[in-house]
């Protein structure tokens, strides 16, 4: 395996080009169970019609896990938003239809989206009163079993050669409500200083799903409360994402 | 052992639990008298605290009008028990002597009490009391916000309770709550009873235990041009500011008609209500509702607090912030549950409109809770909103705050904190809860026999030459004008009605007659007849003939009374004729309906029955109700002496069947069974006679009276399973009535004399397999001997065949020119609809359809 040409580096996994092959190689920390989790996702993913980056190996490289997934040629729609600004919103267009397809898949043995919030709000550092909110509220919302990729943005789709799309990065996959799958994406979009991207990608979900803005916006509390996890060493992110999670169920 | 009442880890919830239900053990043992001793103690302890607790819950979560909690308190207190103090709760509260019917009332056993943060205390107050009127255990979960003063509401209850004898850990409150004790509380009681948002209610429910469970409201009040308007404003104001409108009952929009708007607005701001401007309204909007859901900040707060979060500057004694607004989308925050002193008003040009807006918001945001309606003199309009509000309260000219929880502006509904919402709102009860949704009611239901009857035509009259005399009451008594005649062919073109024509005549009573009816009457020939009726208009029918000129007289006048009837609702088979689905149409409006039997067997000049059939589908419509009682019953053996033999046998044979079915069906009384006995003794006495020497008036008018006695025995203790056998194999093969009847009952007999059947058939009255031991009576009675009732049936077998060998009976299907093969074809059908025929239901071994198979198999070789 070849390791001289990085394609993106993050906090704690690297990730290369290695011919026909990429190459994910996590920090020594990081937990062993999450990546075969992430290897296990993504299989079950492979098998229910939706083209994704195959995983091909997981094994260790020098005391390091690594997944070598196929490597798909092609530009994401965040290279093609960057290159086109006039055509942000058809791209932001197609990715809500994309991961309006997604949801319609069902994948039965994948985590349940509940249980992992649930266990995520324990997780958290907010105190007492606040978790408990958080789990009455989470208690309370609608129980679905769509597929939910969990993390998706503008840079996890690619146009592949043919035109086709292949959609990356299956780590946060789940079974669960749609409208928290938005959530996600939109807070993203929030903290990414995209405001008006996050926007208009919400108002055409909630157009195209016929969905209320309220019914998304409920589950902010809970995908941020998630997200407040990643934010520890980031004062203003964590700040805000406080404001959010600060509301009470009656 | 030292008592924990006070749980504050998960580990001593076990523990607690475990000493709640044996607490609850020992107080399930108490009597109503100890029980109310501590109910009384109990609400006087919560009444005196009730100013103490209001403050330390306002204190606590910072919500709500100390004033109003203490309201709130007291009316958990007073009110519950007002209405609750003479009810029974324990053992017998309901004995019903003469129906012998008790109920017994027994506790659930420990219940989980979840509390909500929005009323901690007038909730904990009121399951408390509740549970002790019902001798439950109970453990309170509270809400983390609200935990101390649940905690000392609970504990005043308590205390109170045990000094006045309760056992000693009859209650338990959790002290550090967390959603997994809830959720572990939930999971091991008796029964939930869970107050708050959406997410513990859907937790209670899916804990796999009984729950009543109560959500979310969204009042809407709906104001109708009609309504006087200073009390419908002062109304809403009086609901809406209560506990700075904390109560999940209070309205949250008011939908005003546009002809009234104007003047509604200024009365609101003359009594203290502030109208939002359209920039106030935006900011009003954009803080009471942060990402979809409540803003923790405004709930129960002053209008003027919340004014000052949404930068908006009004008096500070302001009661209700309004915003005008349109839409009842989720969209629009103003259309959401405020829990706080600020409502959506919306304008309707009509009254649809305004149902339409009502509907909505009780659909997004409370459904199955509470709707209110503002009107006057309008009932139609009324109607329509109570039609249309898929809500389990609807409150008029009522502030819904105090509305909702009943007895306060309606004295009929039941107080409570804890409101259902049915299953619009995923609740197990659309009920105002109380006492009776905590209790298991065990009902003792002794055996009672069913009312019987004995019932005939009001007139029967017989002996030789009885007709004309009997026919002169229809001038001198019923003062008669038209009578039409129903009678076959035969009879009358041999002049066998002349004599009804004459006496008719001489009286000037106008008639005509139909007598183109055949054997087995069609519904053809019945309509015909009753179109010639309707042309006639008779007052009176006159049925002369057998069976077959009866039953067609009856379906004739029938549809003379009811033209629009329709066979397959009346033909419909019923398990008992007093509940069956379609009540049989009042007959004797238009005519009365007078028989004259002129053979000696079918008996339907006295029985409630008539059969006809659909030639267009072969399908008998067999009809069954005493409404088709012949008014008048003239038996005269003047028309039955040029009788055939062929039919004296089978219409004789027939009525000896009518009375030996009659005598053991499970619903034979004293009345019957003397006259189903007398018959059976003179069939077998005199139809050889009638049979050998058709001019014997005697045997000819003992065998008349026999049918007729037999005819009242059926059409009261009803018939058995060789009736239904025989319906089906008649029909199968062309088999006269009276033959296939005579064919069936020695087996049919057979199969019923056994003490151990596989089925018994199933009625109040017939304790324990009797066949046997009712043949044998038969038996006796006739005089043929035998030491025991097996021999007396076997006794009363070999008569039967003997009477048959005399009256020229075959002894099996197969000597009537049956072949196997087509028999064999028709058999399972045959099964299947013997088996469901209304005769079945009487008899006194319930049958199998293998068994009447056996029979029919049986009965076809001989």
């Amino acid at each position: 395996m070849k390791f001289d040409q990085i394609i993106a580096e993050r906090k704690n996994k690297t990730i290369y080009r290695d011919g026909d092959r990429c190459i994910k190689m996590f920090n020594k920390d990081y937990s062993k169970a999450d990546i075969l989790n992430e290897a296990l996702n993504n299989a079950r993913v492979e098998e229910i019609g939706i083209r994704i980056p195959a995983v091909l190996e997981v094994t260790m490289i020098d005391g390091q896990w690594a997944i070598a997934f196929e490597y798909i040629e092609g530009k994401t729609f965040a290279d093609l938003m960057e290159e086109n600004p006039a055509d942000k919103n058809k791209y932001l267009e197609m990715m809500v239809d994309i991961q309006m397809d997604i949801h319609e898949k069902r994948c039965p043995l994948l985590t349940n989206h509940r249980d992992k919030m649930t266990h995520k709000i324990a997780l958290t550092e907010f105190d007492h009163m606040t978790k408990y909110e958080l789990r009455a509220h989470l208690d309370g919302m609608p129980r679905h079993n769509k597929v939910c990729h969990g993390d998706l943005h503008p840079s996890d789709i690619i146009v592949m050669p043919d035109g086709k799309y292949c959609i990356l990065d299956w780590a946060h996959v789940t079974k669960g409500n749609a409208s928290a799958d938005v959530a996600r994406t939109y807070l993203v979009f929030l903290l990414n200083n995209r405001k008006e991207e996050g926007e208009y990608y919400l108002k055409t979900f909630c157009k195209k799903a016929d969905t209320p803005r309220q019914y998304v916006e409920r589950w902010l509390q809970i995908v941020a409360a998630s997200q407040s996890l990643k934010a520890k060493d980031n004062e203003g992110e964590m700040e805000y994402l406080s404001k959010i999670v600060n509301v009470v169920q009656f | 052992m030292e008592l924990n009442l006070a749980v504050d880890s998960i580990d001593n919830l076990a523990a607690a639990m475990a000493q709640v239900r044996r607490a609850q053990e020992k107080y399930a043992e108490f009597s109503q008298e100890q029980v109310d001793k501590i109910f009384k103690a109990a609400a006087l302890a919560a009444n005196h605290s009730r100013i103490t607790l209001a403050k330390m819950a306002v204190k606590e979560t910072g919500m709500g009008v100390v004033e109003d909690k203490v309201i709130k308190n007291h009316y958990a207190a007073e009110y519950i028990y007002n209405a609750y103090k003479d009810v029974k709760t324990c053992g017998v509260v309901e004995d019903d002597t003469f129906f012998g019917i008790r109920k017994i009332a027994e506790p659930m056993g420990v219940i989980a009490a979840v509390i909500p943060t929005t009323n901690p205390t007038s909730t904990a107050i009121f399951k408390a009391l509740l549970a002790l009127k019902t001798r439950n255990g109970i453990i309170f979960a509270p809400h983390p916000r609200a935990k101390l003063c649940t905690a000392a509401a609970a504990k005043i209850v308590y205390d109170a309770a045990v000094k006045a004898g309760a056992p000693e850990g009859i209650f338990a409150w959790i002290e550090t709550p967390s959603l997994d004790m809830s959720t572990e509380v939930m999971q091991n009681a008796d029964l939930i009873l869970a107050t708050g948002g959406p997410g513990m209610v859907h937790a209670a429910y899916s804990s796999g235990k009984p729950a009543i469970g109560v959500g979310a409201g969204n009042v809407p009040a709906v104001f109708h041009r009609s309504i006087d308007i200073a009390m419908a404003v002062s109304s809403v104001i009086v609901s809406k500011t209560f506990d700075n409108g904390m109560i999940c009952a209070s309205e949250q929009s008011v939908i005003c008609d546009a002809q009234i708007y104007d003047a509604v607005k200024q009365e609101f701001t003359k009594r203290g209500c502030y109208i939002l401007n359209a920039d106030e309204c935006e900011r009003v909007r954009k803080t009471i509702v942060v990402n979809g859901a409540l803003n923790a900040k405004i709930v129960g707060q002053a209008a003027a607090r919340i004014a000052e979060i949404a930068g908006v500057t009004v008096p500070k004694d302001t009661k209700i912030l309004i915003g005008e607004v349109e839409s009842v989308d989720f969209e629009e925050e103003f259309s959401h549950e405020k829990l706080s002193p600020v409502l959506a008003l919306y304008k309707y040009a009509d009254f649809g409109e305004a149902i339409e807006k009502a509907d909505r918001l009780i659909k997004d945001g409370g459904y199955g809770h509470t709707a209110s309606i503002y009107i006057e003199n309008c009932n139609e309009d009324l109607t329509r909103f109570e039609n249309a509000m898929k809500a389990c309260r609807i409150v008029v000219n009522t502030p819904s705050s105090h509305g909702g929880i009943g007895d306060l502006y309606n004295f009929k509904l039941a107080p409570s904190l804890t409101l259902g919402c049915g299953s619009w709102g995923g609740n197990s009860t659309s009920e105002n809860v109380g006492v009776k949704h905590l209790l298991n009611i065990k009902s003792v239901a002794e055996r009672r026999e069913n009312m019987l009857w004995f019932r005939t035509p009001e007139k029967i009259y017989f002996k030789k030459g009885s007709l004309q005399v009997a026919l002169a009451e229809l001038k001198d008594v019923y003062n008669k004008k038209k009578v039409f005649i129903v009678t076959d062919e035969f009879l009358y073109k041999n002049n066998y009605t002349k004599t009804v024509e004459k006496s008719l005549d001489s009286m000037g009573i106008k008639h005509t007659t139909f007598f183109n009816v055949l054997p087995d009457p069609t519904l053809e020939c019945a309509v015909e007849g009753a179109k010639a009726m309707a042309a006639f208009e008779p007052d009176c029918i006159v049925a002369f003939g057998g069976g077959s000129a009866m039953d067609a007289a009856k379906i004739m006048w029938v549809l003379y009374e009811h033209p629009s009837v329709d066979f397959h609702d009346l033909a419909m088979r019923f398990m008992d004729i007093r509940k069956r689905i379609n009540p049989f149409p009042k007959m004797g409006a238009k005519a009365n309906f007078i028989a004259i039997p002129t053979t000696a067997g079918t008996g339907s000049e006295v029985t409630p029955f008539a059969v006809i059939t659909d030639e267009s589908t072969g399908i008998k419509y067999p009809l069954a109700d005493y409404e088709l009682l012949p008014n008048i019953a003239i038996v005269d053996i003047d028309y039955m002496m040029d009788m055939p033999r062929g039919l004296t046998a089978a219409s004789g044979i027939d009525a000896l069947t009518h009375s030996l079915e009659a005598y053991v069906s499970m619903l034979a009384t004293d009345y019957t069974d003397g006259i189903a006995l007398t018959a059976i003794k003179n069939i077998f006495k005199y139809l050889p006679i009638a049979y050998k020497d058709g001019a014997n008036e005697q045997a000819r008018e003992k065998m008349a009276n026999a049918s007729t006695l037999a005819g009242m025995a059926f059409a009261n203790a009803f018939l058995g399973i060789c009736h239904s056998m025989a319906h089906k194999l008649g029909a199968a093969f062309h088999l006269p009535h009276g033959v296939a009847n005579a064919l069936l009952i020695n087996e049919v007999i057979k199969f019923n004399a056994t003490d151990n059947p596989k089925k018994m058939g199933t009625f109040s009255q017939y304790k324990y397999p009797k066949a046997t031991e009712r043949y044998a009576e038969i038996a006796s009675f006739v005089g043929l001997g035998g030491k025991d009732d097996d021999e007396k049936t076997q006794r009363l077998l070999e008569k039967i065949d003997e009477l048959k060998e005399l009256i020229g009976i075959k002894r099996s299907i197969k000597d009537y020119g049956i072949s196997e093969e087509e028999f064999m074809a028709q058999l399972d059908d045959m099964v299947e609809q013997a088996f469901d025929d209304q005769c079945t239901g009487a008899n006194p071994r319930y049958p199998l359809m293998e068994e009447m198979r056996e029979i029919y198999l049986n009965v076809y070789h001989g």
